[in-house]
């Protein structure tokens, strides 16, 4: 444990929440594309976390020493998933380019599946993350330079 | 001579606490790092109930030390000082706060953040001071 584990932990969250944010911008940007490369209309992604260093959540009296007693290291991404279980929203508008031609949804067009209401809320909750972890660097920032003044 | 043992225990119990303080704020960087990732339990660092109870027990003379001998007269009573107290990492695994399985408060954490960095200044006040009055021996 060194002085720069809190500064690196609280810096792998600012990079987690800054690409959450990314995330729901492309979403929200996105938020009436028709038209994709891979066909359909646009799907929203998802941000997968997960921690650095994964927790024993087991107790054995046989557990490995490198395992207990350790701090974790911050959170890291591990995927950005496309959102394709839920169905896209359908909206009547025959006159559009890319409305259904046959079926039963004959004259609907496809829209994402980006709820502007809940991204806007997952925006908010992601920059209060990454206000909390600067408040952690500059908390870390001040205890190191006290530290620095001992003895003067 | 000022270097007494008392000065020398001042300062490895302070050193002690630095070193607690550091690694509980680590333990609430990596708490609040975590607070939007699922199925994360938050960690609680354990460490001043175990500095007291190490204390107390030095003041407390065992009644018979002599009785508590092996054959050989090894001793198995071994005293606990606070030099053998580390601090803990304890895994809070027993709760959930949200749906997704993470027990992480952020304002909780906050608080707890801002606490362990008064207490981290605090303590290096003392650190200072116990020095200020070595100097003002030496001078």
């Amino acid at each position: 444990m060194g002085i720069y584990t809190a500064l690196n932990t609280a810096s792998s969250g600012l990079t987690a929440e800054r690409t959450r944010l990314d995330v729901i911008a492309d979403n929200l940007a996105n938020v009436d594309t028709t038209r994709t490369p891979e066909g359909g209309p646009f799907r929203r992604s998802r941000v997968v976390f997960r921690p650095r260093v994964s927790q024993p959540y087991w107790r054995s009296p046989f557990l490995p020493k490198y395992l207990e007693n350790q701090i974790g290291r911050g959170v890291r991404i591990v995927d950005i998933q496309k959102d394709y279980m839920s169905k896209p929203r359908l909206v009547w508008d025959p006159t559009h380019p890319d409305a259904i031609k046959t079926g039963p949804q004959k004259g609907y067009v496809e829209y994402p599946n980006v709820n502007v209401v809940s991204e806007m809320v997952d925006m908010i909750s992601a920059s209060r993350a990454y206000e909390a972890n600067v408040t952690i660097i500059n908390g870390a920032k001040s205890m190191f330079l006290k530290a620095l003044e001992v003895g003067r | 001579m000022y270097y007494t043992p008392a000065f020398e225990k001042n300062l490895n119990m302070l050193q002690k606490s630095l070193d607690a303080s550091l690694l509980r704020y680590n333990v609430i960087a990596n708490n609040i790092a975590n607070s939007e990732t699922p199925n994360f339990k938050r960690s609680v660092v354990n460490f001043e109930a175990q500095l007291k109870r190490a204390l107390d027990a030095e003041k407390v003379k065992p009644s018979f030390p002599g009785k508590l001998k092996f054959k050989r007269g090894v001793s198995f009573f071994t005293p606990k000082t606070y030099r053998d107290v580390e601090p803990k990492v304890v895994l809070d695994y027993l709760t959930t706060a949200k749906n997704n399985g993470n027990n992480v408060d952020i304002d909780e954490e906050m608080m707890n953040a801002v606490s362990t960095q008064l207490q981290y200044q605090t303590m290096l006040q003392a650190v200072n001071s116990e020095f200020m009055r070595l100097n003002m021996v030496l001078r």
